[in-house]
């Protein structure tokens, strides 16, 4: 074993903590939220089954508004859309099988895709890690939002966290001008959608990244 | 909400997920150099999403100081874990002063 290995597995535990102690945080809400639209069994059971804070949420709205079962999970299915560029941009640095992919497979989050394509530790590995944190704190946030806790003050903390994160993961995945250019482009055009059009959301974003990295081809 | 609609949404949540990962073929072609081209203008764009609160609604002052204090650090240092503490600072901060 390389002397490497061990700093880049304290670095992907450094990074995701916070990572996962944001989205605790955020499962509280969400058990706050859900509690009473779906009752206690069933949040519960949302967050243990499908730990997606964006589809999670969105079926929250959408049940509380009395949408039928079909637009629920076309809304859901919409928003599982984005875990295709999130396979694809990882593709190149995996290094396992497909069962030992498919293992992980459950932990592929936005953020997990950005430690695993910078940590330096196999990617594999790092998803599995950072996912599984991410996991027991989403789900032990989801316990104590039913109980009724809040984390009050620092929820705008936690929410301040993501787009630090997601800055940090572009710095670090721009390996030349160029991309530091697609970055900002990026970056410009999906604030000017969202601010626009707000419904654009997760996928307006990407559909943005996925349109600037095919029109600004220089290395 | 039934069960039975959880466990629908669970199918398509983790099913796109393994098909992400365990399914699908290595991108190919144009797309693989698309792919590679994806990374940064990728999470710049999430950064984006997350920034307006999913709703386009304005960011807050101490969210607008976390993210400038982030990219400063980040043009300078390649640290994801200095990176996340200058946004927390910057937070802070911005947090005493308004």
């Amino acid at each position: 074993m390389s002397s490497a290995a061990p700093s880049a597995r304290v670095s992907v535990i450094s990074a995701a903590v916070p990572v996962a102690a944001a989205i605790g945080v955020f499962g509280v809400v969400y058990g706050a939220a859900a509690g009473p639209v779906f009752g206690p069994s069933l949040t519960m059971i949302s967050s243990l089954i499908v730990f997606s804070g964006v589809a999670q949420f969105t079926m929250v709205a959408l049940v509380a508004a009395g949408a039928t079962p079909v637009a629920v999970l076309g809304a859901v299915a919409t928003l599982a859309l984005r875990h295709l560029p999130l396979g694809a941009v990882l593709q190149p640095v995996l290094t396992a099988g497909r069962a030992r992919r498919a293992l992980v497979a459950p932990f592929l989050l936005d953020e997990t895709t950005g430690l695993a394509l910078t940590a330096g530790e196999r990617a594999e590995r790092t998803i599995a890690v950072s996912g599984g944190l991410a996991y027991a704190a989403w789900v032990g946030g989801t316990i104590v939002g039913l109980a009724g806790g809040t984390f009050g003050s620092i929820e705008p903390l936690a929410a301040a966290l993501f787009p630090v994160l997601f800055v940090g993961l572009a710095a670090l995945t721009a390996q030349s001008r160029s991309d530091a250019t697609r970055a900002v482009l990026a970056g410009t055009a999906s604030i000017a959608l969202l601010v626009l059009w707000p419904a654009a959301g997760a996928l307006g974003a990407i559909a943005v990244a996925v349109a600037v990295s095919s029109v600004v081809k220089a290395p | 909400m039934s069960l039975s609609l959880l466990i629908a949404a669970a199918a398509i949540t983790i099913g796109s997920r393994v098909a992400a990962l365990a399914v699908l073929p290595p991108p190919r072609g144009p797309v693989a150099a698309l792919v590679r081209r994806l990374p940064a203008p990728l999470f710049a764009a999430l950064a984006a999403l997350s920034l307006s609160g999913n709703d386009g609604s304005a960011a807050l002052p101490a969210m607008l100081a976390a993210v400038g204090c982030a990219v400063v650090v980040a043009l300078r240092w390649r640290s994801l874990l200095l990176i996340l503490g200058a946004g927390l600072a910057g937070f802070l901060a911005a947090s005493l002063i308004w």
